[in-house]
């Protein structure tokens, strides 16, 4: 099944509105806008800089599966710039100059905590989980703090209408282990963001959900929101402190919707809806037109301005997607713990890097001011395991594609650190996006020290 | 059947309990002419053991007694359940309204998604799927008529705002399970008031009124924070509203209907006769079925059957059709057990017979699969496949597998896990948890026995597997087999020293342990309290458990127990 793709006319795109459905208020980057070099604003302004957190779940093949401590066959064999592509990052070609290659690093998070997978996607916050004690329930984890990419979101989010957009594509995902397995975004240890997984839905609340401002119900369903802001206000008085913070997430999402409903339009023309659902089809979800799919709509809401943070949960951590194109029958976490499936391990990563190139395909060829989306995005991509067989979390395998608007390293470059805590790299990337950015993590995850060799 | 008798009830069915309410109620009155009387419970139901907390004041009006070693859990606020939302719109706006009901989903935490909704916060995209889903509420109740039925005032002669004014109050009242204060009121009226000003006319400011109540923290959330105990100030009780909402919500799933909130007014639910009889009441409701349905289909997973992934080219029989059909027939237990019998629901581990329709008749090849129709009927699985109980239902059978094969790690783990509430350790980190190859020519127990081998692995695997291994002559869709790999499969397994083969014997043993029972005290009142017990409620967890084997363990006395316990009235401070 091929999915329909809608094509992105730069003209059309970014064409002023002129009435009908579409709405033209806000100011999009028109040439005429931009500078001479087509590389910031007319009024020197920046254009603007994206994030997306990628990942992927139980890790990637061992080089020997009989030498669990060894190296992963991921890695190149050099460092530096001109790496040669192993097999699993092949799929990278078009886009070579972008990406970035990182070994060696290990999850600092991941003390004093350790679990397997749970002290993996800690990597994804910088800071040790929180274990829920069970006693005789089923185990969970929750996040010891924000993902990164909420601690970007929470400075860049106010600038666009949705502060940020969390995408799933394989719907495989444990869901009874806590928050810490099923989702990859958090706002914090209480405030894990879902993510939507079906490419219709994606389109829905990135396109769809914008308010006509003569909509005579506007200044009504302003008026609720009002009300319950001061319920809750007046409820905060009464309850513990936990609760209290649960109301102040509650008091900024009534906040949030109050300013999408004020919010004008975008003022790129709206893309057709998308026809891709992610309905199984004879029982085998549909990877690669969901996840084309997912990378369109992101592009296009790139593109439009209207999100500037994303993650993407391609597959979960402890996930048992099935890679059935490869011919395979057994769900991935049950892969990797079967040494004579490292093959089929492999298999999958490879197939796995098809689909994060993609997106980088996808926003290569989304051309803004004088480069493209890429030039003006960060990728980073990760997993839950260096080799799920055995749990590890050093050596992680890790990408980091995009130029950042310039402030990453051009040609990307095979990185290589041992022991190097993976919060550096996260800090590196939020600083490519939002360079007031300090810090990351926390505990032993935190760091203050960016990859100086992935900075431009 | 060792060690339970099953039949000891045989005979006490639905005239059997409407007796034994009369009782309570008989009961009731004589605690009120003996104010000394500590256990208003003491009606001839047994419930003697271990409620008293020493020689403190009486219960009198203001409730009975807590026994002073109960330390409960801090007062929280508990998101209502997606259903329990969705029950609570179709309560007040009807059935229309509740289809357009569209709230998000819950997220579970330690397995259970009241634990989730009381410790998670809403997010963004959470209170845009409320506010929409609000204003398709009201508009759907609007369309079907069911906004008029709140309305006691004519909006021609008294005029929209006397008249919306009117419905805040009653229908805020029943959505938010408690009077609204004057300023709320006010605070919504203004709502609809302009509204129906700016939107011509009036029904238009109800809608806008009514779908503004339904984005209130107030309805959204069991707000639980309690008062302090006149009897002792240095405890804390729900207030009357409040153990009102959390009775009706564990026992039906919606807001507490108009009867329960007018006791609660009244102060009829501080002592736990008046909460049994209330409790009762409610069970008999048709939605009492349903909501015990919806705990099982969370706490046994039997709704993750719904688009159960399994590998089509090794089951090609696996169709939704007969994942429904799996999911049918556990529920027709439990409902058989819980309702229709009233019987010791411990049955449900080793009945002899089970609910099938033809699609899953032929799949367990049961004799007269062809004459079976669509619906679930009664057929007895004496003598066939050794299936008897839950553990020989093919969705407990094809939940927990993997997507080609069985898996015996995972039987077993739920079942020392979700069925005894026994805690597995998780494999240490670092270790190489390596499964044996599947060179395709030994059984899966030969391949998991090699994990026996590795002392880091054996400690839990010792624990798990074998008790998969018994039921490792159903495949990993719950068909019987005799082979697997073309080995004889050996199937001869131990739990708890007693030698077992099969579905129905293992369910004799599960069934027959102390811990089955507890586990499902436990997993019940995690549910009905959003919160994993703490030490200090362990005592009075044993009294419940002690009133449910009472009861001769019936389902539905243990939900009354439940909420009948001082466990489930009091908080902490919230923290």
């Amino acid at each position: 099944m091929v999915s329909k793709r809608f094509r992105l006319s730069r003209r059309t795109m970014l064409r002023g509105m002129v009435g009908g459905t579409m709405v033209a208020l806000a100011l999009p980057p028109l040439e005429a806008m931009l500078d001479a070099h087509g590389e910031a604003w007319a009024d020197g302004s920046e254009l603007p800089r994206r994030l997306v957190s990628w990942f992927w779940g139980n890790g990637v093949a061992l080089a020997d599966v009989g030498n669990p401590g060894g190296p992963l066959r991921f890695a190149p064999a050099q460092t530096g710039p001109g790496y040669s592509l192993t097999p699993q990052l092949e799929p990278f070609a078009a886009v070579r100059d972008y990406v970035s290659v990182l070994t060696g690093y290990r999850v600092s998070a991941s003390f004093p905590l350790r679990r397997g997978h749970h002290d993996g996607t800690a990597m994804f916050s910088g800071h040790p989980f929180i274990e829920l004690p069970p006693g005789s329930a089923n185990y969970a984890s929750k996040f010891g703090g924000p993902s990164f990419d909420q601690v970007v979101a929470d400075r860049l989010g106010g600038q666009t209408f949705l502060p940020s957009v969390q995408l799933r594509v394989s719907k495989r995902v444990v869901t009874s282990e806590g928050p810490s397995l099923e989702f990859l975004s958090h706002k914090g240890p209480e405030q894990p963001l879902p993510a939507i997984q079906d490419p219709r839905e994606a389109w829905e609340r990135l396109f769809a959900s914008f308010t006509v401002p003569d909509d005579p119900e506007k200044p009504h369903r302003m008026a609720a929101l009002d009300a319950v802001l001061e319920d809750t206000a007046q409820l905060k008085a009464r309850v513990g402190t936990a609760d209290r913070l649960r109301l102040d997430a509650h008091l900024a999402a009534v906040e949030q919707l109050r300013s999408q409903i004020d919010a004008l339009a975008p003022s790129c023309e709206i893309p057709p809806q998308t026809a891709q659902s992610n309905d199984d089809i004879d029982g085998n979800e549909q990877l690669e037109p969901v996840n084309r799919a997912m990378a369109e709509v992101l592009a296009l809401a790139f593109a439009c301005d209207i999100t500037r943070v994303a993650s993407i949960q391609f597959s979960g951590s402890v996930g048992y997607t099935v890679f059935h194109m490869l011919g395979q029958n057994m769900g991935h976490h049950d892969l990797t713990h079967d040494a004579g499936q490292n093959e089929a391990v492999d298999a999958s990563t490879i197939y796995t890097m098809q689909m994060l190139a993609y997106l980088c395909e996808r926003l290569m060829q989304t051309p803004e001011g004088a480069g493209n989306l890429l030039d003006n995005s960060v990728i980073f991509a990760g997993s839950d395991a260096s080799s799920g067989l055995t749990h590890a979390v050093t050596d992680m395998p890790i990408i980091v594609a995009g130029r950042g608007g310039g402030s990453l390293t051009h040609p990307g470059i095979h990185h290589r650190s041992d022991g190097a805590n993976t919060s550096d790299i996260l800090l590196t990337c939020a600083k490519a996006v939002c360079p007031e950015i300090t810090g990351i993590g926390g505990g032993a995850g935190h760091s203050s020290t960016p990859v100086s060799a992935l900075q431009a | 059947m060792r060690g339970v008798d099953v039949h000891m009830l045989e005979g006490r069915r639905g005239e059997d309990a409407r007796r034994r309410r009369l009782v309570l109620a008989i009961g009731l009155c004589t605690a009120a002419l003996l104010p000394g009387c500590k256990r208003g419970s003491d009606d001839g139901m047994g419930l003697s053991v271990g409620l008293d907390g020493g020689e403190s004041e009486t219960a009198g009006d203001d409730g009975d007694e807590i026994p002073a070693d109960l330390d409960p859990a801090p007062a929280t606020l508990r998101l209502l359940l997606q259903r329990q939302y969705v029950g609570a719109v179709e309560e007040l706006l009807g059935p229309e309204a509740a289809a357009a009901a569209d709230p998000p989903e819950n997220h579970a935490i330690n397995g259970f998604d009241a634990v989730g909704a009381a410790q998670l916060a809403l997010g963004d995209a959470e209170i845009d799927a409320y506010e929409r889903s609000a204003r398709a509420v009201a508009e759907a109740a609007a369309a079907a008529g069911t906004l008029d039925t709140w309305l006691a005032c004519d909006p021609v002669g008294a005029g929209n705002e006397a008249c919306i004014r009117q419905v805040v109050g009653s229908f805020g009242r029943r959505a938010w399970r408690r009077p609204l204060t004057d300023e709320e009121i006010e605070r919504y009226t203004a709502v609809g008031t302009a509204a129906a000003a700016d939107l011509g006319g009036f029904e238009a400011g109800l809608r806008a009124a009514i779908a503004a109540l339904l984005q209130s923290p107030y309805f959204l959330y069991q707000v639980e924070v309690g008062e302090p105990d006149p009897d002792d100030p240095s405890r804390r009780r729900l207030t009357q509203y409040e153990l009102a909402s959390r009775i009706s919500f564990f026992l039906l799933d919606t807001v507490p209907d108009a009867e329960l909130l007018d006791d609660a007014e009244a102060g009829l639910l501080y002592d736990s006769d008046g909460i049994r009889e209330a409790a009762w009441r409610l069970l008999e409701r048709p939605r009492a079925r349903e909501s015990l349905g919806e705990f099982f289909g969370e706490a046994w997973r039997l709704r993750n059957l719904v688009g159960l992934p399994k590998d089509l080219a090794t089951f090609p029989q696996w169709t939704p059709e007969l994942a429904e059909a799996m999911r049918g027939e556990t529920l027709a237990l439990i409902e058989d057990l819980a309702w229709e019998q009233e019987a010791d629901f411990r049955e449900v581990f080793m009945a002899d017979y089970t609910f099938v329709n033809a699609r899953l008749g032929f799949h367990y090849g049961l004799p007269g699969a062809a004459e079976l129709s669509d619906t679930h009927t009664k057929v007895s699985l004496a003598g066939h496949d050794k299936r008897g109980g839950l553990f020989g239902h093919g969705g407990f059978l094809s939940l927990l597998g993997h997507v080609s094969s069985t898996s015996p790690t995972l039987r077993g783990k739920f079942v020392l896990e979700n069925i005894l509430c026994r805690t597995v350790p998780p494999p240490p980190p670092g270790v190489v948890t390596d499964l044996p190859t599947n060179d395709g020519s030994v059984t899966m127990r030969e391949r998991l026995e090699a994990h026996m081998s590795d002392p880091s692995c054996r400690g839990c695997h010792e624990m798990m597997d074998p008790i998969g291994f018994g039921l490792e002559n159903y495949d990993g869709i719950g068909r019987f087999r005799t082979e697997d790999n073309g080995q004889p499969i050996d199937s001869s397994a131990v739990l708890d020293g007693e030698a077992f083969d099969g579905a129905a014997s293992l369910g004799t043993i599960v069934a027959s342990s102390p811990d089955s029972a507890h586990c499902l005290v436990r997993n019940l009142y995690r549910h009905a309290t959003g919160h994993i017990e703490g030490p200090g409620e362990e005592d009075a967890l044993l009294v419940i458990e002690d009133a449910f084997a009472e009861s001769g363990y019936r389902m539905q006395d243990l939900m009354v127990e439940i909420v009948a316990s001082p466990a489930f009235r009091v908080v902490a401070e919230p923290e």
